[in-house]
């Protein structure tokens, strides 16, 4: 795939729009105007739709907020291309300040918050009087068609490039984690608000240019037209319609609304309102995930290219390897001493005590199996020690560094990796690209995405996912995405692996893999490792020792032949007949 | 400040926090039941009591008849809307279902109103009825006023009881807390979900009347309503109903005041701004007893 192929096709479209008001008429070059307005917003709201997953109703408010502050910043004599910078400042400070409460906020709650900041916008613009109420804001009468047109024109471009850049970096791919599983993107070591609040702030960017243009080729806006409700769902309608997340979604989405809009506009001179809705109710029901997706066009041969994933842009890079084996570098050699300390540690939920003033000590080194009935608290103890949870009491010491306050990506970072009991993979992206997310993720030593995806490659082979690279995550069986957590947790390049019942359901000889990988982790990669799992004759034959755990207490730490024999860890969780079976 | 003007502004504030309570119950159940946020529901209010008015008009018809012809029709309209149009979508992924079924409700919205300005005209209407007023001192209530309010707590009492007691109120709960555990137990979640739209649009279509009985209604008025039914289910706890009611009753009295007092252009942001703080302090939403 040819890059400088899409570059020259893209300049050429561009230019060819360029040369419209020279020879369309006025009306052609109008129409065309509004198309461009369209795609800029409809584009620069996938941005946080499509890519990020947030379903912001809100996205119109700054295209509004762009406008006024552009036209009432020209009313006062400010210098036109000023006003354009005053725009974009002013919208993006909005923008960084709903951003700090719109993102505690997830899923339908987040809908809810920006779907009332709309009307919000609305009946300020109405009430103040330095926005002239419902006259609006009326600019000297003066012909900018032809300005605004080419103004425009470069600001699709510089969306179209936008977007291609989204595709193509960790920016990008951090909020495809996101969009996916954000406590998942945490562990990879993935800080989650500033991208979230980036990608916000660029789309709310992109949206005040375009409202900025269109009240200066107007020269007129009011309340109602830069934030009434039927007008603000028309951009997000078009992004579905092509096909959110993808390259050409905003595109074909555009064209086919706007031509509609226009036909509806000359030739029904009643319920034009009702049709559009019509149509919008239409989309949703019959192709939510949008018309590109479809077998239809996917499967021709010519257009075939405009439904392609994001995956499919991007290449691996070819044979990149740090060492043999696997891309892990080899541990600095500190056996016996302490890497993991928790002192005191208590956890509880409401008046659950989860985890009841726990004291251990890991060491450099050592493979130590947590057992304990369900419920006992052994995942709670990871999820403190991984920072899912925020502890209540106690501390938690990895490598002489006190994790109280830390972040999830912080402990990542720190070099705390760990699967989930119940897999939490990336879903709609590929298994490649989910071993690649860590990756490009680890401070200092991050990958591009080319290499992360070449790396990924031999993770995937160690957990034997190799014929599985290019599948959809969200397509694997259980025991295929409990592998693909161990590969995404190693390829945290961890100091301390938390495998969380990896092997419960594999078959017998898929046990004896699985332990033959955790004993080589550390013989050969130097990872120190807690392992949870309830298969005591797994646990045999590689463990140094054993804590076991009830009602959120140690109650024996040892040798495993020690373990078996305790009065209480009988009672409690082995049943008397457990030394035979072991 | 006389207090029988404070007193005839409580009662004002009350009586339209009622009925905002009423919007919200339905919305409340519907989110609750099938998590879909149902852009078109006020509209309900909105077309209904425009129909209610127009139909009042040509006939002057009791408005307990209208109701009582308003209740199935809306009813039966939930009913398609939800089995033809956004069923379908569950068995879409996550984000499809959520965007399919913002544009199916938002579309649905925008043709309503459009279609019911198009017949009955944009103009604000009512049901001009008016029973004589009873004097309490300087305080100067009209019996439809009386009668709405206690037909509001009447309502809002045997509604609490049905949807605690009946086979129906238990099957909607258990689908709101559990879509999978309650299919397993025998109950048809899908129909459930239909019947609970019909449910809740026949709520609205009772408060549709006794709204216009009260104040004027125009087409376009629906989406204004459903972001206030959005705080109160917010404010009261999704599927709690006495929270709501109370949860109404307090936005209907703030509005109320701020008009009175402030400035009546200011009164609809009360809402909006008390949604986004809730929102804020309470990212999981607020309420007493919260649905999971």
């Amino acid at each position: 795939m040819s890059n400088y192929r899409y570059w020259l096709g893209g300049a050429f479209v561009l230019a060819a729009l360029a040369l419209i008001p020279t020879s369309g008429s006025a009306y052609t070059t109008t129409l065309l105007f509004t198309m461009l307005i369209s795609y800029t917003l409809a584009q620069s709201w996938d941005w946080v739709g499509g890519e990020a997953g947030y379903i912001n109703l809100a996205h119109f408010a700054f295209y509004g907020i762009g406008a006024y502050a552009f036209c009432l910043s020209l009313l006062n004599g400010i210098p036109i291309a000023l006003c354009f910078v005053i725009a974009v400042v002013v919208t993006s400070i909005v923008a960084l300040v709903v951003s700090f409460p719109l993102f505690r906020l997830r899923g339908d709650y987040f809908a809810f918050a920006t779907l009332a900041i709309l009307p919000l916008t609305e009946l300020l613009a109405f009430n103040f009087d330095f926005t002239g109420g419902a006259d609006g804001v009326v600019l000297p009468p003066k012909y900018v068609l032809f300005e605004a047109y080419y103004l425009a024109i470069g600001l699709v471009g510089l969306t179209a490039i936008a977007t291609v850049w989204l595709i193509r970096t960790r920016f990008g791919y951090a909020l495809k984690a996101i969009r996916n599983d954000e406590e998942a993107a945490e562990i990879c070591g993935i800080r989650i608000f500033p991208a979230k609040s980036g990608v916000l702030i660029m789309s709310a960017g992109f949206a005040s240019l375009a409202g900025a243009l269109q009240g200066w080729q107007l020269s007129y806006i009011d309340p109602t037209t830069v934030f009434g409700l039927d007008v603000a769902l028309i951009p997000i309608a078009m992004a579905l319609l092509g096909g959110s997340g993808l390259l050409w979604g905003a595109v074909v989405g555009v064209i086919i609304l706007s031509l509609f809009n226009q036909l509806l506009i000359v030739s029904l001179p009643i319920l034009q309102t009702a049709i559009f809705g019509l149509l919008l109710l239409l989309i949703g029901r019959y192709m939510p995930g949008g018309l590109l997706r479809s077998g239809i066009i996917r499967n021709n041969r010519w257009i075939g290219f405009l439904g392609r994933e994001h995956d499919r842009f991007v290449k691996a890079t070819a044979g990149v390897t740090m060492t043999d084996g696997l891309p892990l570098p080899k541990q600095s050699d500190m056996k016996g001493q302490p890497v993991l300390e928790c002192r005191n540690l208590t956890m509880a939920f409401g008046g659950n005590v989860a985890v009841d003033n726990i004291s251990l000590t890991i060491n450099a080194g050592e493979i130590v199996g947590l057992v304990g009935t369900n419920g006992s608290g052994k995942t709670t103890l990871f999820n403190c020690i991984s920072k899912v949870f925020e502890q209540k009491s106690g501390d938690i010491i990895f490598l002489g560094q006190n994790l109280a306050g830390a972040r999830r990506d912080d402990a990542s970072k720190l070099g705390i990796g760990r699967t989930f009991q119940i897999p939490q993979p990336f879903s709609d992206l590929t298994v490649a690209e989910n071993i690649a997310m860590p990756l490009m993720y680890r401070g200092a030593v991050s990958a591009s995405l080319p290499d992360a995806l070449g790396l990924a490659t031999q993770f995937a082979e160690y957990v034997g996912l190799t014929d599985h690279l290019s599948a959809r995550a969200d397509s694997l069986n259980l025991q295929q995405k409990k592998a693909l957590e161990l590969a995404r947790a190693l390829a945290c390049r961890p100091r301390l692996l938390l495998v969380d019942e990896v092997a419960s359901g594999l078959t017998p000889m898929e046990v004896r893999n699985f332990v033959n990988h955790i004993r080589e982790l550390r013989d050969n990669y130097g990872i120190t490792i807690i392992w949870v799992e309830h298969i005591f004759s797994a646990l045999a034959q590689v463990v140094d020792r054993v804590i076991v755990m009830e009602q959120g207490s140690i109650i024996a730490d040892g040798p495993l032949d020690d373990v078996v024999r305790d009065e209480r860890v009988l009672r409690t969780y082995l049943g008397s007949a457990a030394p035979e079976a072991v | 400040m006389d207090a029988s003007i404070i007193i005839q502004i409580a009662l004002g504030g009350i009586l339209l926090g009622g009925l905002y309570a009423m919007v919200a119950f339905g919305l409340s159940l519907i989110y609750g039941v099938a998590r879909i946020l149902n852009f078109a529901h006020g509209t309900l209010l909105a077309v209904g009591g425009v129909a209610a008015s127009a139909i009042f008009t040509a006939t002057a018809w009791n408005p307990l008849l209208i109701m009582a012809l308003l209740v199935p029709v809306l009813g039966l309209f939930g009913y398609v809307f939800y089995d033809k149009l956004l069923q379908p979508l569950t068995k879409r992924s996550h984000f499809e279902y959520t965007v399919g079924s913002v544009l199916v409700t938002v579309g649905a919205l925008l043709i309503l109103s459009d279609v019911a300005a198009w017949i009955a005209g944009p103009a604000p209407r009512n049901i001009p009825l008016r029973f004589e007023a009873m004097e309490f001192g300087d305080v100067i209530v009209s019996t439809t006023q009386a009668w709405i309010l206690g037909g509001i707590i009447v309502f809002t009492i045997v509604l609490h009881f049905y949807i605690k007691k009946s086979w129906f109120g238990r099957a909607m709960r258990a689908v709101t807390q559990d879509h999978t555990g309650a299919t397993i137990c025998g109950v048809q979640a899908d129909r459930v979900h239909a019947l609970t739209f019909a449910f809740g649009s026949g709520i609205v279509a009772i408060a549709a009347v006794l709204y216009t009985m009260l104040f004027p209604v125009d087409p376009y008025m629906g989406f204004s309503l459903t972001v206030k039914a959005f705080t109160i289910i917010i404010l009261g706890g999704i599927g709690n109903l006495v929270g709501a009611l109370i949860a109404g009753i307090f936005l209907g009295l703030a509005e109320g005041f701020t008009s009175f007092f402030w400035a009546t252009q200011w009164a609809p942001a009360i809402s909006i701004v008390l949604l986004l703080v809730i929102l804020v302090i309470f990212p999981q939403g607020f309420g007493w007893r919260k649905s999971k």
